[in-house]
C-alpha cells in the first residue's frame, strides 16, 4: 500500500506568504491583465491557476487581432507573455485549483488544494469553460466509479481498467496519474488531436497502459450499482461499450465556471455573474471579470480590459479610494 | 529523521502564537500490526512541540482498552482533538487514519478550531445544531492526496464541535479498507451520516445541514 506521507505543507513553503492584498483566481486573459495591474499599483498580489491550457485562451492554437501582438501566437504563448510581465511587477502565480472561498469573511478566504489563502479583495477569473450538461448515468453513478478527480480516488481502481474523458492538460495529467494504480487507461477524446502541453501529449501517447482514443464522444456511463462501462461513438463509427470499472470526466463546455463560489454569489439564468461599471459584484471587494460575464463579447483583448478595470477598482477599494486611480508612479 | 521540515515548523510556530485555549491531542497506537501507528505518533508529538498550548497524551490501543473505549476508539491509529489544560471537553472530533497529504492541514485547522473556541458556523447552522435531540455520527472517508476532502472533514468537526450529540469522525480509507467495502466508498470524500444517509464531494454548509435533517428525520 502506498500512501503519501507528505504532510501537505507546500502553501508553508511559501513562509507566511498566505495574506495578500489581492487573489485572483484564473490566470487567463483577464486574470494576468489584472495581476499586472494590481501588482504595478504595489497590491501584493497571488493568481491561482490550473494550468497554462485549461481555458479559453490557452487551447486557441493560433491569434493574429491580439493589438500590438502582431503574431501569429499561440494562446497559451500569450497567456505566458501576460503572466511574466505580471510577474515582472511582483505578482506570484501558483498552479493549483480553488475549491472553495468565503467572500464574506474578513480577510476574504480563498481555499485551494495547497492550503487557504487571505486576501483583501477577490478578482474571480475563471472563464466560461464549465460544462454545460452530462451524460447519461453520470450523475447515478458519482461516487460508484464516476470520478473528477483521480489523484483523489485512483487509489480506489488498483489493477483495474478505467476510462478518462478529455482533452486538456488536466485530463492528461490524471491518465498519468493514473498509471499508478490501474492496470489500463483508455483516454476518450471528442476531438481528432490531443489539445495539451507537449510533453504530457508524449507522456500520454507512449505509456504502455494508456490507449488513446481519438474524436471519440463519451455517450453514457453504464452500470446498475457501480460503473461497469462507458458507451462511446468514434466519429463516423458505431458506438462501442468499453468495460471499465471507473470513469474520470474532465470534459469541458460553454458555462461560466462559478461552482467553488458554493452559490454565495447570485448568477444569471445563464449561469453568470453580475457586476457594476467597476467589475464589482454585490459583495464589495469582489470582483468578476472576462467569460464569466455574459455582457461581453468573447475575446482575449476584452477579457484583458475587464481585468484592468477591476484590478483599479480593487486599488480603490483597497485603500478607500473616492475615484479610481491610474497613475501610481 | 522529522517529519515536519524546519521552515514548515517555523510557520506553525507563527499560526500557534494566536492560540487561547488549550488544547489535547490524544493518539491512540500500538507498536504492532498498524502500517501508520508510528508515523501519527510522531507528528502529534511534533506538532504538540511547538506550542505550549498543545499538550499530547498518547494511549496503547490494547494495553489502555477501556480508555479507547472511553473515546470511543475501535481502529488506530486515532486522534482526538480536544480542549485541555483544567477543564478539558471532548468534542467528539476523531481522525482514523494518519493526517499527512492534505489531511495534515485538518489537524492544524482542528487545533486553530478547538483553541478558539468558536465551530464558525451560520447562526442558522447553530441554531439547528442546538435544538437536536438525536446523536449524529458523521464519518468523512478521504484519502491523503485528496484536496477536496479537508473541507467535508472541517465541516463536520465544526458540526461535532457544536453539539455534545455530534461525533464527526475522518476515516482515511485506505487504511481502513474493510469500512470503504462497507460504506460503499469508490470516491472520496463520501460522508456518511447515521449509517444510512451519504453525500459525495465537499459539500456547503447549507447542503449538509439539509442532508443532517435528512439523517435525524
Amino acid at each position: 500500500m502506498e500512501l503519501s506521507l507528505g504532510l501537505g505543507l507546500s502553501k508553508l513553503g511559501l513562509e507566511a506568504e498566505n495574506d495578500y492584498d489581492v487573489i485572483i483566481i484564473g490566470g487567463g486573459p483577464a486574470g494576468a491583465s489584472a495581476a499586472i495591474y494590481t501588482a504595478r499599483s504595489e497590491l501584493k498580489t497571488l493568481v491561482i491557476d490550473k494550468g497554462l491550457t485549461a481555458g479559453a485562451l490557452g487551447i486557441t492554437a493560433k491569434i493574429s487581432n491580439y493589438p500590438g501582438v502582431p503574431g501569429p501566437i499561440s494562446g497559451a504563448e500569450l497567456v505566458e507573455i501576460m503572466r511574466q510581465q505580471a510577474e515582472s511587477f511582483g505578482a506570484m502565480f501558483i498552479t493549483d485549483k480553488v475549491v472553495g472561498v468565503d467572500i464574506h469573511s474578513t480577510p476574504k478566504m480563498v481555499m485551494a488544494g495547497t492550503g487557504t489563502f487571505t486576501a483583501k479583495a477577490i478578482i474571480l477569473a475563471t472563464g466560461s469553460m464549465g460544462r454545460t450538461s452530462v451524460v447519461p448515468g453520470e450523475e447515478v453513478l458519482l461516487g460508484r466509479g464516476v470520478s473528477y478527480c483521480a489523484t483523489c480516488d485512483g487509489a480506489f481502481f488498483r489493477d483495474q481498467t478505467v476510462a478518462v474523458i478529455g482533452n486538456n492538460d488536466e485530463a492528461l495529467e490524471e491518465a498519468l496519474f493514473l498509471t499508478k494504480y490501474a492496470a489500463k487507461i483508455y483516454l476518450v477524446v471528442p476531438t481528432p488531436e490531443l489539445k495539451a502541453r507537449d510533453f504530457l501529449v508524449h507522456e500520454v501517447t507512449t505509456h504502455e497502459k494508456i490507449e488513446v482514443l481519438l474524436g471519440t464522444r463519451l455517450k453514457e456511463i453504464v452500470g446498475t450499482e457501480l460503473v461497469e462501462g462507458v458507451r462511446v461513438q468514434p466519429r463516423g463509427g458505431a458506438e462501442a461499450l468499453l468495460p471499465v470499472s471507473g470513469a474520470f470526466v474532465y470534459l469541458q463546455g460553454g458555462k461560466p465556471i462559478t461552482d467553488y463560489l458554493m452559490e454565495q454569489l447570485q448568477t444569471t439564468p445563464e449561469g453568470c455573474l453580475v457586476v457594476d461599471s467597476e467589475m464589482q459584484t454585490a459583495v464589495p471587494g469582489v470582483f468578476a471579470v472576462g467569460d464569466l460575464l455574459c455582457t461581453h463579447i468573447k475575446q482575449a483583448v476584452i477579457a484583458a480590459a475587464d481585468g484592468v478595470i477591476a484590478a483599479i477598482a480593487a486599488d480603490k477599494f483597497i485603500h478607500g479610494r473616492k475615484k479610481l486611480q491610474t497613475d501610481w508612479r | 529523521m522529522a517529519l515536519l521540515r524546519e521552515d514548515d515548523r517555523q510557520h506553525l510556530i507563527n499560526e500557534f502564537s494566536v492560540l487561547t485555549n488549550p488544547v489535547k491531542l490524544v493518539v491512540f497506537t500500538q507498536k504492532l500490526e498498524c502500517q501508520y501507528c508510528a508515523e501519527t505518533r510522531m507528528i502529534a508529538e511534533e506538532v504538540a512541540a511547538l506550542s505550549d498550548k498543545i499538550s499530547l497524551q498518547v494511549y496503547d490501543f490494547e494495553a489502555h482498552a477501556e480508555i479507547a473505549e472511553q473515546y470511543g476508539i475501535d481502529k488506530i491509529p486515532a486522534t482526538v482533538i480536544m480542549r485541555g489544560g483544567n477543564d478539558p471537553k471532548d468534542y467528539g472530533i476523531r481522525l482514523f487514519g494518519i493526517p499527512s497529504g492534505y489531511e495534515f492541514s485538518t489537524l492544524i485547522e482542528d487545533i486553530m478550531m478547538v483553541s478558539r473556541g468558536d465551530s464558525g458556523l451560520s447562526a442558522e447552522t447553530k441554531a439547528w445544531v442546538a435544538a437536536l435531540k438525536k446523536p449524529v455520527h458523521m464519518q468523512v472517508f478521504i484519502t491523503p492526496t485528496c484536496p477536496y476532502c479537508p473541507r467535508a472533514v472541517i465541516l463536520a468537526h465544526q458540526l461535532a464541535m457544536e453539539s455534545d450529540l455530534i461525533r464527526s469522525d475522518m476515516v482515511e480509507a485506505i487504511e481502513f479498507p474493510h469500512l470503504a467495502n462497507k460504506y460503499h466508498v469508490h470516491g472520496v470524500p463520501r460522508t456518511v451520516i447515521n449509517e444510512r444517509v451519504h453525500i459525495e464531494g465537499a459539500a456547503p454548509e447549507r447542503m449538509l445541514l439539509g442532508k443532517l435533517k435528512e439523517a435525524v428525520a
